[in-house]
């Protein structure tokens, strides 16, 4: 009895604890949840978030989670499944009550029409980097204060007043990047595989082509010719390219076209410099020329 | 009445043959929303071996183990192992299905069709809603005994086993039907425990059934595994020790072979692994992976006449302790290519025969070496090169024998979630 009372308020003060799949989802979470909350990433920001290593640390974090919010739109196919498998924590369990996948609660966009995989290894529900549009993040933020209250309805207070703070700032600032952007909508851009698209559509920018050939697939030497022609065709301003390939077939084709090549961050850690949300999109509004 | 049967029989016809008149989601008893997750994995090779097939299939490693190599049977059962012919070789199609079962269980089903034959590879549910870090497996199932033992074939570095896994249990592993219970500590450091119970029919090394009239049945279940698994990172790399130990009964048929025997008695088999992994980015990679596995066996050999193999001519007491290991390291390129070598060997081969020592030799070694090309995270091409010097002939005399291996492993359907 005594051993009860002495491990009682422990349970009482705990932290829950919410698993979540990559940074950007933790930094929201933890704004909207505050001190009530510690957030535990799985996936670090400066890898392809497609094929993180699916660590036997991470089963632990799993198994320690007291829920889970995930991307969704099969981001996680790769290597998720596999962690809550063996973690076995009913409250991981897709369909448990503290289980959030934030892909059923924004709209998708480029839902292909034709699924097959000899179109190279598509998204079936559609491009599930729909973090990068800062008009999502109010809707996630949105969607994790809801899913807060849900599984702890005793601070429910707290979650809404932390939404607002947040949701009123990040509108000053959405502001702030529109202004910025302003200038650059319609100009036309590379990528090495489409994970601005929904950063482009918010700011208007026309993703004309991709250095890889098709989603997964690495660059052949034909693609790249035929990249290099469309280039010189179109006169696109940039190469938007991602962290986490190699840069290599990118700047072959500055070599052969003078193209400018601009390193994108797609989450947060993905660049030393970028620590927050706020800092993210600065960067990325910022280095589109 | 004849009308309206007639009018339910084309509405159905409607409903459930033309599929694009109604809607899924508007068929009333339309099921295809709970289609379980399923993939098909095929491996076929082409297979270049410096010795013909029917040579190969007479070779052994003296004391540990008959035809690694070749097609072969015993107990009545024929064994094909995987690229066993000269030439080309299907070697398997794998078809996996899997799903939620409710909220509580899950189910997967692994088939392995050969050219002549369907084998359940895996059939078991297992628990979801346990918690506490609990969780219970049972069917058929791939043992945890070890690293590679619960990995299927098309997830290993090289198209064959490691000679002391093959050696000791078979081409299959510990693959048996039972019981699993795993733990995982709430700790931030995984450390996980884990305890099978299991029927015992591996022909290779356990047994339980009953052989001539000699042999006794052992009571089922027969063999108990147990393990401890720990791993931590350090930055980039992830480090994963384990410790495991099998123990059951053997009865092992080798009353087909040329020098038919049988062994009745109990084994033991104690296994250390070591996986160290390094990441340079999201593709490019070093993997370090070790096992050892030592093993003790103790019963009565029972010697039969070839020409009546009903007749024992003589039953010795053995005991062998023999130990084995292989390392490997595989250098991940980039996304498509990797390369990788390994080296295995069997060390110890200490087999004594009613108190007094038998010398069968403790000097078997296999070199491997492979590169391999991944056209999508879907297929994968790979051409390896195995120096084996662990095998025999039937007078004793070393063979070194030279294979090129050209794999080709293609999956279509759900995507596999990778495990560490």
């Amino acid at each position: 009895m005594r051993l009860l009372l002495l491990l009682l308020p422990l349970t009482l003060f705990a932290h829950m604890n919410i698993a979540v799949s990559y940074p950007y989802i933790g930094a929201i979470t933890k704004s909207i949840g505050g001190e009530h909350i510690k957030t535990v990433v799985l996936a670090r920001g400066n890898w392809d978030p497609h094929f993180v290593v699916p660590r036997p640390s991470l089963i632990s974090k799993m198994r320690n989670a007291d829920a889970l919010i995930m991307n969704g739109g099969q981001l996680e196919i790769g290597w998720m499944p596999a962690l809550l498998r063996r973690a076995g924590n009913p409250k991981t369990n897709i369909g448990s009550e503290s289980f959030l996948n934030l892909s059923h609660h924004v709209k998708l966009i480029n839902k292909p029409t034709t699924v097959d995989r000899a179109g190279g290894d598509i998204h079936p529900d559609g491009n599930p980097h729909f973090h990068l549009d800062p008009q999502n993040i109010i809707v996630l933020a949105q969607t994790i204060r809801d899913f807060l209250i849900s599984i702890d309805s005793d601070h429910a207070d707290v979650y809404k007043n932390n939404y607002e703070k947040f949701s009123a700032s990040w509108q000053d600032k959405m502001l702030k990047w529109a202004e910025k952007m302003s200038a650059k909508k319609g100009m036309k851009v590379i990528q090495f595989h489409n994970n601005l698209a929904y950063f482009n559509k918010a700011y208007g920018l026309d993703n004309i082509g991709t250095i890889e050939p098709l989603p997964g697939i690495p660059p052949s030497s034909r693609h790249i010719i035929k990249t290099i022609k469309l280039i010189k065709d179109k006169e696109p301003c940039c190469i938007l390219h991602d962290v986490y390939h190699s840069t290599k077939t990118a700047e072959f084709i500055r070599e052969k076209t003078g193209i400018k090549i601009v390193l994108m961050p797609h989450d947060i850690g993905a660049l030393q410099t970028i620590e927050d949300l706020t800092s993210l999109f600065d960067y990325l509004t910022g280095a589109v020329q | 009445m004849k009308k309206i049967l007639l009018l339910s029989a084309f509405c159905a016809t409607i409903a459930f043959g033309g599929t694009d008149v109604i809607p899924v989601e508007n068929r009333t008893f339309a099921q295809s929303k709970f289609m379980p997750d399923i993939s098909l994995v095929m491996d076929a090779s082409y297979v270049n071996r410096s010795i013909a097939d029917d040579e190969v299939a007479h070779l052994e490693v003296p004391g540990v183990a008959h035809g690694l190599l070749g097609s072969h049977s015993h107990g009545g059962n024929t064994h094909t192992p995987y690229n066993a012919k000269n030439g080309f070789n299907i070697n398997y199609a794998e078809l996996v299905l899997s799903s939620s079962v409710d909220p509580f269980f899950t189910m997967d089903g692994v088939f392995h069709f050969s050219e002549d034959a369907v084998e359940i590879e895996e059939l078991y549910f297992t628990s979801t809603a346990l918690g506490y870090g609990a969780r219970v497996k049972a069917g058929k199932f791939n043992s945890n005994f070890g690293y590679l033992n619960e990995q299927h074939h098309h997830s290993w570095d090289f198209a064959d086993m490691p000679l002391v896994y093959e050696s000791f249990l078979g081409m299959h592993g510990i693959n048996e039907t039972g019981l699993q219970l795993q733990w995982i500590a709430p700790t931030d450091t995984y450390l996980m425990i884990g305890a099978e119970i299991l029927q015992g029919e591996n022909t290779q090394m356990f047994g339980k059934d009953k052989i001539g009239d000699y042999t006794t049945q052992a009571d089922a279940p027969a063999l108990f595994v147990g393990y401890i698994k720990t791993s931590f990172d350090i930055d980039d790399t992830t480090i994963l020790a384990g410790l495991s130990y099998a123990q059951g009964t053997s009865r092992i048929d080798h009353s087909g072979d040329e020098e038919p025997h049988v062994f009745s008695g109990d084994s033991k088999l104690y296994g250390a692994d070591l996986v160290v992994k390094h990441y340079f980015d999201s593709y490019s990679f070093l993997k370090w992976q070790s096992e050892v596995l030592y093993r003790d066996m103790d019963g009565t050999q029972f010697n039969l006449n070839p020409a009546d193999t009903t007749a024992v001519l003589t039953s010795p007491t053995v005991t062998k302790k023999q130990a084995g290991l292989y390392t490997q390291l595989v250098y991940g390129i980039n996304k498509s290519w990797h390369t990788g070598i390994r080296y295995d060997t069997i060390f110890q081969n200490d087999v004594t025969s009613n108190g007094i020592d038998v010398d069968k030799g403790n000097n078997f070694n296999k070199y491997s070496a492979m590169v391999e090309y991944h056209t999508s995270e879907f297929a994968r091409f790979r051409l390896q090169y195995n120096r084996n010097s662990a095998l025999y002939d039937e007078d004793g005399n070393r063979q070194d024998i030279d294979t090129i291996i050209f794999q080709a492993n293609i999956s279509i359907g759900a995507h596999g979630a990778h495990s560490f």
